[in-house]
């Protein structure tokens, strides 16, 4: 099941599984038509979801979340058993005793899969399963797919956005597109870029919109076949190209920091990376693995331990609250709710936050210019907002993006930290926002996007830095990636 | 999407927005007053139910609260003048809250402000407004110093600020029933009765009054007046107001933007403090408590004063409003003992009113929310 994000993919499975109800149409499950009012009508008729976002209760161990919600006594013993039996039916390799809150994204997926295969489902779904893993192991999973389709005659439903999975895991594909299914094909007869076509409507660049696709193989022959010198942007023409780069100044050093968590967990550990003027230094890893630390301590939210931060030549205490803003760095968050917006205030406020100079004298704000500047602003970085004054929650979140990217963008920020700046964003919004990035760099405004969607950081990034652990474990140039060596680095592996 | 096609889908519909909101906004707020009215009625309607039921008039009752709060000769000057220290609680409090700090021991910082006045103007030998104005400032100081503690404490040691503050209210009364038992602090220096009294203000520490059609009104409300609108311009126009705000809604957001939660939250909790020791100030020097600081000076003013902020939500002028209100009701259910009901009755009614008045906001914030949700989806 292919679709852009919005296309209506996740709708359909949850009707499937029984959590939305349709207004119309029937569902016929091995011939017959059924009414599947709740998730339990859904188990009983063999249908089984893995969803994107694990349900597992991170305080418990993986066996006690198997049984969870089974109606019978617990017996430990006799569900420590059936966990190994499945795990090792599957390859799948998990702990009973273990923890889940110290199971890595990869391990906890696979408990969802044993949780999912202890009821013996006919029909098994999994939405965006391998958005938080790395690529060997999606690998895995895809493996393990495909011995119960193979060698158990279950029937598996894939949803997901990213091309090549697709091309590469499944038998036979259905396209959706605003909620209508557009086109059902056999895998052999696909090819990339007509399921791209199909996928968004309109003939796609493959290349420059690989990162929504997520079509690493296009993004590395395009690399590959012309390296920088025809980059769609055309970067060769600015001097800030990834050759050019190196020898503009460095305008964030981050040298040696050392992050504890209230755990007292090493989050950041010895961590150093530098970006230049006018480059885009993507940040690659598998989620968890520092870059929520990281991204903390470039707005202030934290104070290392040890370690120093220099924006432009002068050494900034990072912990003090609002330092880093008010030496240039702008950045929108991971998490734009926690800490790149308030909700409650209206979008005009919120483009102004930590800015208030321009909009007040004397400590008594001008009410006309923050109105003024706001429909300036939602002008050039096309807002939709019903007015000035509306307040920000009631914005779709595409548009709560734009207002912080406006806000970051329009400090004229010598830094900008883009961390998983499209994430949940469909296909248009994410080109604007690449484009947007590549044209702050091309203004001089060095960039570090911290991303886990590889393919995100291979189309931007002119420089790739892998974080693993809290530590940065290797570095590449745009033009000598090796996808192998990458995903060994992912992993955690020294190559 | 691109531009052109949300300009294109938003086209057919560009006539009508402005007027379907501004309808919008008539319906919601016909709804609100009918929401607010229906609350009133029913609270109200039960307080009735219980006077009929302990035997009284309800009749009877009403009329006695409204006789003792406006309608008899000088009642509504006693009125604003009781309102007078509830708004100065109510003022900081909101201050505080709009930074996301719970100050709850206003009654506490109230009653030392009092206390410090009280020491102050029986002592100073000062010209009348330099004796009130010292001794008030006194009161605005131990107030921010009652609240600086639990600010102090959060701020270093995570307490949380609701029980501190709280729990400091019961050690503010244990040191002033004890200044009560030594001359030397503020136990009457002649002492005719064995009650704890304080020493008597002299004429120069009484707040001077405004007459005005046969009511005297304390000109300690010019004070509170004056802090409602301070507070309300600070956090409506100004940048700190803004960073304030910021910090209650998005404690992360606000850091990273340059605001200290330990500066900012501080010194709100500090104000709030402020304005309660400084309400205990007004109180004590209007003179409708007596003229001498007992230890029951403080008559729950501060936690009134809490309620008056709830209900006002943040706004100034309501603030304005319901310390009116709450005043009315203590100085009307001094007449009460002529209707032969218990004087609590009045305590029931506050109680149902402010119940009633929590009703429609509550159901408000509700409805937004699930527009908000499904706005999202």
């Amino acid at each position: 099941m292919l679709g852009e994000n919005g296309a209506g993919k996740s709708t359909l499975m949850k009707i499937l599984i029984g959590l939305i109800q349709p207004d119309e149409g029937s569902i016929n499950v091995h011939g017959n038509a059924v009414r599947i009012a709740d998730p339990i009508t859904a188990s009983d008729l063999g249908i089984a979801m893995v969803h994107q976002h694990y349900s597992l209760v991170e305080q418990l161990t993986v066996w006690e979340n198997v049984v969870l919600g089974e109606p019978s006594r617990l017996n430990r013993a006799d569900a420590c058993a059936r966990v190994v039996a499945l795990s090792e039916r599957y390859g799948l390799g998990v702990d009973p005793l273990a923890g889940v809150s110290r199971l890595t994204a990869g391990q906890r997926q696979r408990v969802e899969i044993i949780k999912c295969l202890r009821r013996e489902p006919r029909i098994i779904v999994f939405d965006e399963p391998t958005s938080v893993l790395t690529p060997a192991e999606s690998e895995q999973l895809f493996s393990v797919l495909r011995r119960v389709v193979i060698d158990e005659g279950r029937a598996v439903a894939l949803v997901s956005h990213k091309l090549d999975e697709i091309l590469h895991a499944t038998d036979e594909i259905t396209i959706m597109r605003r909620g209508r299914v557009v086109d059902r094909l056999t895998t052999g007869t696909a090819t990339a870029a007509g399921l791209a076509q199909s996928m968004v409507g309109r003939p796609v660049s493959l290349r420059s919109e690989a990162a929504a696709f997520g079509s690493i193989e296009t993004i590395t022959q395009s690399v590959d076949a012309a390296p920088v010198s025809d980059r769609p942007d055309g970067a060769d023409a600015s001097p800030a190209g990834p050759h050019a780069a190196a020898e503009m100044p460095v305008v964030l050093d981050v040298r040696n920091i050392t992050v504890i968590g209230v755990d007292g967990h090493r989050l950041l550990d010895d961590l150093s990376i530098t970006v230049h003027a006018g480059e885009i230094v993507g940040l690659a890893g598998v989620e968890g693995n520092g870059q929520r630390a990281l991204g903390d301590l470039l707005a202030s939210l934290v104070a290392p331990v040890s370690g120093s931060v220099v924006v432009g030549g002068k050494a900034i205490n990072a912990g003090r609250p609002g330092a880093l803003s008010a030496a240039g760095v702008g950045i929108i968050p991971e998490d734009r709710h926690d800490s790149g917006c308030v909700l409650d205030l209206s979008v005009a406020e919120n483009l102004v936050l930590a800015d208030l100079d321009k909009v007040s004298r004397r400590g008594v704000l001008n009410r006309r210019a923050l109105e003024a500047r706001a429909i300036e602003l939602m002008d050039a970085f096309d807002i939709q907002a019903r007015s000035p004054h509306a307040p920000m929650r009631s914005l779709s979140g595409g548009n709560q993006q734009r207002v912080v990217l406006a806000r970051e963008l329009s400090a004229h920020p010598r830094v900008l930290v883009a961390a998983q700046p499209t994430r949940g964003l469909d296909v248009g919004a994410i080109e604007y926002m690449s484009e947007r990035l590549r044209r702050a760099a091309r203004d001089g405004v060095g960039i570090l996007l911290i991303s886990t969607e590889l393919e995100e950081v291979l189309t931007l990034s002119d420089r790739v830095c892998v974080i693993h652990a809290g530590r940065i474990v290797g570095e590449m140039r745009r033009d000598d990636i090796d996808l192998e060596r990458l995903g060994m680095l992912l992993g955690g592996m020294a190559a | 999407m691109s531009a052109a096609a949300m300009d294109a889908g938003c086209e057919p519909a560009a006539i009508g927005p402005a007027r379907r909101r501004s309808n919008d906004r008539l319906v919601r707020s016909v709804w609100m007053i009918a929401t607010y009215a229906t609350c009133i009625a029913v609270a109200l309607g039960l307080c009735a139910v219980v006077v009929s039921a302990t035997g009284g008039s309800a009749a009877k009752v009403f009329s006695a609260l409204l006789d003792g709060s406006v309608r008899s000769p000088g009642a509504w000057g006693l009125t604003i003048s009781t309102a007078t220290p509830l708004l100065g609680v109510a003022m900081g409090t909101i201050l505080a809250s709009k930074a996301g700090m719970t100050n709850i021991g206003q009654e506490g910082q109230l009653l030392l402000g009092a206390a410090a006045t009280a020491y102050f103007a029986t002592r100073l030998d000062l010209p009348g407004p330099l004796l009130i104005t010292v001794s008030l400032l006194a009161a605005a100081v131990i107030g921010g110093l009652w609240a600086g503690l639990a600010a102090l404490m959060k701020f270093s040691r995570k307490v949380p600020e609701v029980m501190s503050t709280l729990l400091l209210v019961y050690i503010a009364f244990q040191i002033t029933t004890f200044g009560l038992t030594k001359k030397w602090l503020l136990l009457a220096t002649v002492n005719k009765t064995r009650t704890n009294n304080g020493e008597p203000l002299p004429a120069s520490g009484h707040m001077p009054v405004i007459r005005l059609f046969g009511n005297t009104v304390t000109w300690g409300v010019v004070v509170a007046l004056a802090i409602a609108a301070i507070v309300g311009f600070v956090l409506t126009r100004t940048t700190v107001g803004f960073r304030l705000r910021m910090l209650g809604l998005n404690e992360r957001t606000a850091r990273r933007a340059g605001v200290s939660a330990a500066a900012f939250g501080g010194a709100t909790l500090i104000i709030s403090g402020m304005t309660a020791g400084l309400a205990g100030g007004l109180w004590l020097t209007g003179g409708i408590a007596g003229d001498r600081f007992t230890s029951a000076i403080s008559s729950n003013i501060g936690w009134q004063g809490l309620l008056v902020a709830l209900l006002a939500r943040g706004r100034a002028l309501l603030a304005i409003l319901m310390a009116f209100v709450f005043a009315a009701l203590r100085t009307g259910s001094g007449f009460l003992a002529a209707t032969g009901v218990d004087r609590r009755i009045a305590d029931l009614v506050q109680a149902m009113l402010v119940l009633a008045l929590l009703i429609p906001p509550a159901v408000e914030a509700l409805q937004n929310h699930r527009r908000g949700r499904a706005g999202a989806a």
